[in-house]
């Protein structure tokens, strides 16, 4: 028996104290509603209504029934609108990742925005590498993340793709730093600072030959895991390190390259064919915010690509 | 069963590469064996050549096909490719045997859609199958893989080198599009080296035509030694790159590697994850040669 079902139908036979009316409202026949009544009173063991010619009236226990069924609907109407707020993605908790080196800025504008627009949900961000996105995001641990590519694919289905300039930082005395942006070739020579290989060795590689492709081959790369250490050998003189837009200070200034032809590419991951209401909302979040607050943008325009044979498929 | 010691190495190779990679080695003479994944379905794109050709060669030892019978081939309607007939203008007249070449050396769709269609898919696989090769299964021509491929695209070819675009194609999914495993796949091929395919003179002649393919950023990159020989077949989709073949050593020693990658780039030109399919391939090599290594 559906408890709940059954306890509206009697909810309504004494408010209308009559079989009839309530049948009306119901919008179903007098003897269904009778038995469906007489089910319940089985199945509680009491009698609730005594019937009489002008109508039918609550017993004591009814009574004492009929608050406690007040109490039991009015929390059984709250758990279905839950459930529709989860759906929607207004309500639950969403397990989020960002990669590391996103900014301060964009990941508060991010949990701020997220919350304005989902008040009831709760968002349970944390930062990972994009390695370490897609192997949670495959184990289910993880509902959506901001990945930077190349990503492994397998699995996953990915938002918009943005674009993040890479720029140089330079020892605020470097000969280089005087005009406002500065052509890649100009690198030629010197010393590059980037992010470890080990971290994402496709991201590495694909950004220095993005260097090459504009001219650009340096004396030596070293590899820096963090700010400081980046910024420390920088200051030492020799070194430029290839980084997204930082701000100025502490000896050293960001210049653009002109032309933005190193970018690091970004885009939201989740698991294939798990992108409910919540998922989408964080990753239309992201995308926003990335491009207000990251120095993110879309695909400058279509690459030209001259597959050579030896890639065996034609475009 | 615990990983082989040199499995942990083949994994570090493809991942320094930034490519995920399935890898089957086995000594075509002891059996000995080692592998990476070697039982996960892979799309194997233009790898089950290596089936169609095979099953060329079986089924002309078995009188029932004559490999020198020529096939006519007009101008038009020729399979998308790069390399061969599928790049050529004029039409053409070629023996069965003569477009395996062909779809070996420089991976012909042409040439390998008019194979298809001379045995017909059902022959290949039935073929495979009685080889005891059961989870090895072609369900398209390569003309037929590349129109899956322009509808996922809907027409835009950028969608190729699209990160988002790229995981809906099918033709990247194993049970959508012609499929292997690893450990099948080397499977054949020592099975070839051990004439079990096709024993005599048409054995001969497979394993000479197998050794024919121009490529050698792959597996031929990672035995760069002018005395070992190496015999493959490359296979690429968006992302995918593999190649299976046989590394033959003067002591005697013959080896059957496949290896299948999955690139995290979407870039089609990526020579570091081409050679990585090299190394991964020596190190398995080496390791079956000097086991304590």
């Amino acid at each position: 028996m559906d408890l709940l079902l059954h306890l509206r139908y009697f909810r309504t036979v004494a408010e209308e104290q009559h079989f009839g009316r309530a049948a009306a409202r119901l919008r179903m026949a007098q003897p269904s509603l009778s038995q469906r009544i007489q089910r319940l009173e089985r199945e509680l063991g009491v009698r609730l209504l005594d019937r009489g010619p002008r109508g039918a009236t609550l017993t004591p226990a009814g009574r004492l029934v009929l608050a406690d069924t007040e109490h039991l609907l009015t929390a059984a109407d709250r758990l279905t609108a839950t459930v529709a707020r989860v759906h929607s993605g207004a309500l639950g908790t969403l397990r989020a990742a960002v990669p590391p080196g996103l900014g301060a800025p964009a990941v508060g504008a991010l949990l701020t925005a997220f919350r304005t627009r989902s008040p009831g949900a709760d968002l349970e961000l944390r930062e990972l590498p994009t390695t370490e996105q897609t192997a949670e995001l495959t184990a289910g641990t993880l509902d959506v993340g901001i990945v930077r590519h190349p990503c492994p694919a397998p699995g996953l289905a990915f938002g918009p793709t943005l674009h993040q300039p890479l720029g140089a930082l330079l020892a605020a005395d470097d000969p280089l730093a005087a005009p406002p942006e500065l052509p890649t070739a100009a690198l030629t020579g010197r010393d590059l600072v980037l992010f470890p290989r080990a971290e994402a060795p496709a991201l590495h590689d694909e950004t220095l030959t993005a260097c090459a492709r504009h001219g650009c081959t340096p004396a030596t790369v070293h590899e820096a895991a963090g700010p400081d250490f980046t910024r420390g050998l920088v200051l030492s003189g020799h070194a430029i390190a290839l980084v997204p837009r930082t701000p100025d200070g502490a000896g050293t200034v960001w210049r653009p390259l002109r032309g933005n032809p190193v970018t690091w590419r970004t885009s939201t991951a989740w698991p294939d064919g798990k992108d409910g209401p919540a998922v989408r909302l964080f990753a239309d979040t992201a995308h926003e915010i990335l491009r207000e607050h990251a120095d993110m943008r879309p695909a400058p325009s279509a690459r030209m690509v001259f597959p050579r044979p030896a890639s065996e498929f034609p475009l | 069963m615990t990983p082989h010691p040199a499995a942990r190495r083949i994994t570090a190779a493809f991942t320094d590469a930034g490519v995920t990679g399935r890898l089957h080695a086995t000594d075509i003479d002891t059996g000995a064996a080692l592998g990476v994944g070697s039982d996960t379905p892979v799309p194997t794109a233009s790898v089950h050549k290596l089936c169609l050709v095979a099953t060329l060669y079986r089924r002309a030892h078995l009188g029932l096909v004559d490999p020198t019978r020529p096939v006519d081939i007009p101008a038009e309607g020729r399979a998308p490719g790069s390399t061969g007939l599928s790049v050529m203008r004029d039409a053409a007249r070629l023996s069965l045997r003569d477009l395996a070449s062909l779809a070996v050396a420089v991976s012909d769709n042409t040439a390998a859609d008019l194979l298809w269609d001379a045995l017909g898919l059902d022959t290949v696989n039935t073929t495979m199958a009685e080889l005891g090769l059961t989870h090895t299964r072609a369900v398209h021509t390569m003309r037929e893989l590349y129109e899956t491929m322009r509808e996922d695209a809907a027409g835009d070819p950028a969608a190729y080198t699209d990160p988002a675009a790229v995981t809906r194609l099918r033709a990247l999914d194993p049970t959508r599009t012609n499929r292997s495993t690893p450990r099948e796949i080397t499977a054949l091929l020592a099975a070839v080296w051990r004439d079990e395919v096709c024993p005599g003179e048409y054995g001969e002649e497979l394993r000479a035509l197998l050794g024919l393919q121009a490529w050698t950023h792959r597996l031929a990159a990672g035995f760069p030694f002018d005395d070992v020989r190496v015999s493959g077949k490359t296979g690429s989709l968006p992302t995918l790159r593999h190649e299976a073949g046989v590394v033959e050593y003067p002591d005697g020693g013959r080896y059957a590697v496949a290896v299948f990658t999955r690139a995290a780039s979407t870039d089609v030109t990526l020579p570091a994850a081409d050679a990585a399919i090299g190394r991964a391939a020596r190190i398995a090599v080496d390791a079956l040669r000097t086991p304590s290594a």
